[in-house]
């Protein structure tokens, strides 16, 4: 809030006023009247309308307002329900009364605080993946837990450890610890509730459109056949999921095949998928250490790159295109554009 | 100079709803009017009026026009499927029929994807990739303009690296960091001011006191001349003294013997020094004159001193109490540990340290004093730092503590990655907002209108 005058300051600046013109010459030794000296000019100092909210009525007699009506509700407030908010006890999550316990927002019933990992789900993670070896999907499947937020919480985790073993302390503790009190937690342990859904695919827009497709009534219109209606490229979601192979698993499942034997069959699955996965990158990594000639000079490496001059196209205005090219400006030095990075690697 | 729209940020007049965590801003969100605001206006006015709801909350630092280009009227929404359902029907079930499902009469269907999708809370979902935004969102600062701030002073890191853009627009897998103390700076109580005199005067002293106790240690045979006096009422008096020489020569082989920090060095040196003086002191007093009253301050003198280098022992390394293993080793596992045992202890540490000889614990008493000096060594006293230490939160935190999904925050270390962009999916949308649904489409269609 912005320093404000009282407004009782105010009125007394006002009487002063109204008082400067006849005191000035009489009174030179007492500059400052008093409340009582000032109450007799009152009534002409009303008579000027001024600009304070809690202006009173010219009849009246009584002391205007300390505080504008808003301050008053606020420190109402403050006094009432804003004191169980000034400090937080207990290790729950207390938001402002709203329709559910969980909403942050009053109004907003849309957006609710949902549970974060906690220390313990997170070093859960961490144990399952480096530990036991286990694929980060079979992990996403078994808690829960988004393959996205496996790979963030793994990789926070590695900077926290590596921290851990300099023996630098974390000055952040105390935050940490006491901001885990104020959020909802998930513990990913047996009969909690599943973390996040997994299994969620993007909604594209082809898809939000109706179309009018004929079919025999005779035909068996699958999921893929509805995706090819709504454009060649549209895959179908059995594809689209995360997971894909989570189908294939209770595929077996129904079929009658052991659970256990189902589940480790997955396993194998997915881990297949994550080691061909990994040779593929390994393999486009050499391609680009390929490409690339080091020399490291006294100072600074120096780094060339194969360039092919083909990449500019037939007319040469091609957008991956190479080097200074006639008649195509060079925009990274006019004044105006953005030249925030769009990413960091 | 303050900007004039910062003038009334926090008004209570007309109430904007802001990115902060004040406790004003708390009244306003608690007392929102919405009906209210947009009965008895025209469909425009009620748009203007959401419109400026809405952006005096979301990226209120944003110039208009800025947000105008960033707007897009395209959402992100998800569903999530059912593997099992999948597992067990191929889709046809859905196209039976006239071509949407056989129904029994009078069924309703009530999965998810019947509930409302509140795609008109993502109005602003754009902004929440802004780096300043989600530095705010993930709970590291107590505002998004301070958010702001922390990134234009390099306080940020985006993937290991300096990024002073707060509009930098965070890519899904972006890893972002800030220094700590920015963090407990934002999140913890206000540090009182210090009268500014006193801490410039503090370290030119302490500078001096090196020099004359290195003149000291080079000449070790001065103090050992002194008991030359055999008289009886003199003993007490130059027993004290020699029990001061041996403190200073004790703190000496400190120094000498082991591999210490800078900081440590300084402290014992300062130590020495303030033994020193209380041996000039004590060769000053006449013996003869002694009162049995000063003989006891003087003797209070020493066990201070013995108390303060004893303190300075156990504070080396932190294991020291624990394992009585060789010390050198120690040292070299953890060499930066020895930076952590600071100078100023706080009053647990102090209070142990002040009665360590004739203190008895039984057992419970004694995990109880070990939990209190771990939460101490956790969140120590620190006058260097610039928030109150030891730290504790802000009042009128809680209520504003929420993580987006979007998000996954390690709080040791003060850093999140940005894992994807923020969705709708039915009956929930990600983007954190104060408004109901109405303010949303009508501030959505606003920024429609125009493009």
């Amino acid at each position: 809030m912005p320093p404000r005058l009282s407004s009782s300051l105010c009125q007394q600046q006002q009487l002063l006023a109204c008082l400067e013109a006849p005191l000035s010459s009489s009174l030179l030794g007492s500059r400052r009247p008093t409340i009582a000296a000032a109450a007799a000019s009152l009534q002409q100092c009303f008579s000027h309308p001024t600009t304070t909210t809690t202006q009173k009525s010219s009849f009246s007699t009584s002391q205007p307002l300390e505080r504008t009506r808003p301050q008053i509700r606020f420190h109402n407030w403050l006094k009432k329900s804003g004191k169980n908010h000034l400090r937080h006890d207990g290790d729950r999550p207390k938001y402002l009364y709203g329709e559910r316990p969980d909403q942050p927002f009053p109004l907003n019933e849309h957006f609710i605080s949902e549970p974060v990992l906690s220390d313990d789900a997170r070093q859960r993670i961490w144990d399952a993946v480096m530990v036991d070896g286990l694929p980060l999907k079979a992990v996403s499947a078994q808690f829960s837990v988004d393959v996205r937020r496996i790979a963030a919480v793994l990789r926070l985790l590695k900077i926290q450890k590596r921290q851990e073993a300099t023996g630098s302390p974390f000055i952040a503790r105390p935050y940490a610890k006491t901001i885990m009190k104020m959020l909802p937690r998930a513990h990913l342990v047996r009969g909690e509730q599943p973390f996040e859904p997994i299994n969620e695919i993007h909604v594209h827009s082809f898809t939000t459109q109706q179309i009018f497709e004929p079919v025999s009534e005779t035909r068996q219109f699958t999921r893929a056949d509805a995706a090819k209606a709504f454009g060649e490229h549209i895959l179908p979601p059995d594809v689209k999921l995360r997971i894909p192979e989570l189908i294939d698993l209770q595929k077996a499942i129904q079929k009658g095949v052991d659970p256990a034997q189902a589940e480790q069959d997955f396993i194998d699955k997915v881990a297949d998928h994550e080691r061909r996965f990994a040779r593929r990158q390994q393999s486009l990594q050499r391609k680009e250490a390929d490409n690339k000639i080091h020399f490291q000079a006294k100072r600074c490496e120096f780094r060339f790159e194969k360039i092919n001059v083909d990449t500019v196209g037939k007319d040469g205005r091609a957008r991956g295109g190479v080097g200074w090219r006639y008649g195509v400006p060079h925009n990274d030095r006019r004044r105006g554009l953005i030249k925030i990075p769009t990413s960091v690697e | 100079m303050r900007q004039r729209r910062l003038l009334r940020y926090h008004g209570l007049k007309r109430g904007r709803v802001r990115q902060t965590w004040n406790k004003y801003n708390l009244f306003n969100i608690a007392g929102l009017q919405v009906r209210e605001s947009l009965f008895g206006k025209t469909f425009f006015q009620q748009k203007w009026k959401a419109k400026a709801m809405t952006r005096a909350y979301h990226g209120e630092h944003i110039p208009e026009r800025q947000w105008e280009r960033m707007f897009s009227k395209k959402f992100q929404t998800v569903i999530n499927m059912n593997p099992q359902y999948m597992a067990a029907n191929d889709g046809s079930e859905e196209a039976a029929g006239r071509g949407s499902g056989r129904k029994q009469l009078g069924e309703e269907k009530t999965s998810a994807l019947h509930m409302l999708t509140p795609h008109m809370q993502m109005t602003y979902a754009p902004q929440e990739r802004r780096l300043d935004i989600a530095v705010f969102r993930a709970l590291f600062a107590s505002s998004a303009r301070q958010a702001r701030q922390f990134v234009i002073h390099g306080a940020v890191t985006v993937n290991g690296k300096k990024m002073r853009h707060p509009g930098y627009l965070l890519n899904p897998g972006d890893l972002f960091q800030v220094d700590p103390v920015r963090v407990m700076l934002a999140t913890g109580l206000k540090k009182e001011k210090a009268p500014p005199n006193k801490a410039l005067k503090a370290t030119p002293e302490e500078e001096e006191s090196e020099e004359p106790v290195d003149e000291e240690e080079s000449s070790p045979a001065e103090p050992a001349a002194a008991p030359a006096e055999p008289l009886d009422p003199h003993a007490a008096h130059q027993a004290m003294i020699q029990e001061l020489n041996r403190l200073r020569l004790h703190a000496k082989t400190i120094v000498d013997a082991q591999q210490i920090g800078a900081k440590h060095k300084k402290a014992l040196r300062q130590f020495m020094s303030n033994v020193k003086e209380a041996m000039a002191k004590a060769r000053k007093i006449d013996p003869a004159r002694i009162s049995p009253k000063a003989g006891s301050s003087d003797t209070k003198l020493v066990d201070d001193l013995t108390d303060a280098l004893a303190a300075f022992e156990l504070g080396l390394p932190d294991k020291k109490e624990t394992k009585p293993a060789p010390a050198a080793e120690e040292k070299a596992e953890a060499p930066a540990a020895e930076e952590k045992a600071e100078a100023p202890v706080g009053p647990v540490t102090a209070a142990v340290l002040a009665h360590k000889s004739n203190i008895r614990l039984n057992r419970d008493e004694e995990k109880i004093l070990q939990r209190l000096l771990e939460q101490e060594r956790e969140n120590p006293y620190d006058p260097s730092k610039p928030y109150l230490t030891p730290w504790k939160p802000r009042p009128y935190m809680a209520p504003f503590a929420f993580i987006p999904r979007y998000l996954e925050v390690n709080q040791n270390i003060c850093a999140a990655v940005y894992l994807r962009h923020p969705v709708a999916r039915p009956g929930r949308s990600e983007v954190p907002s104060p408004f109901p649904h109405v303010i949303g489409q009508l501030a959505f269609n606003w920024y429609l209108r125009r493009r």
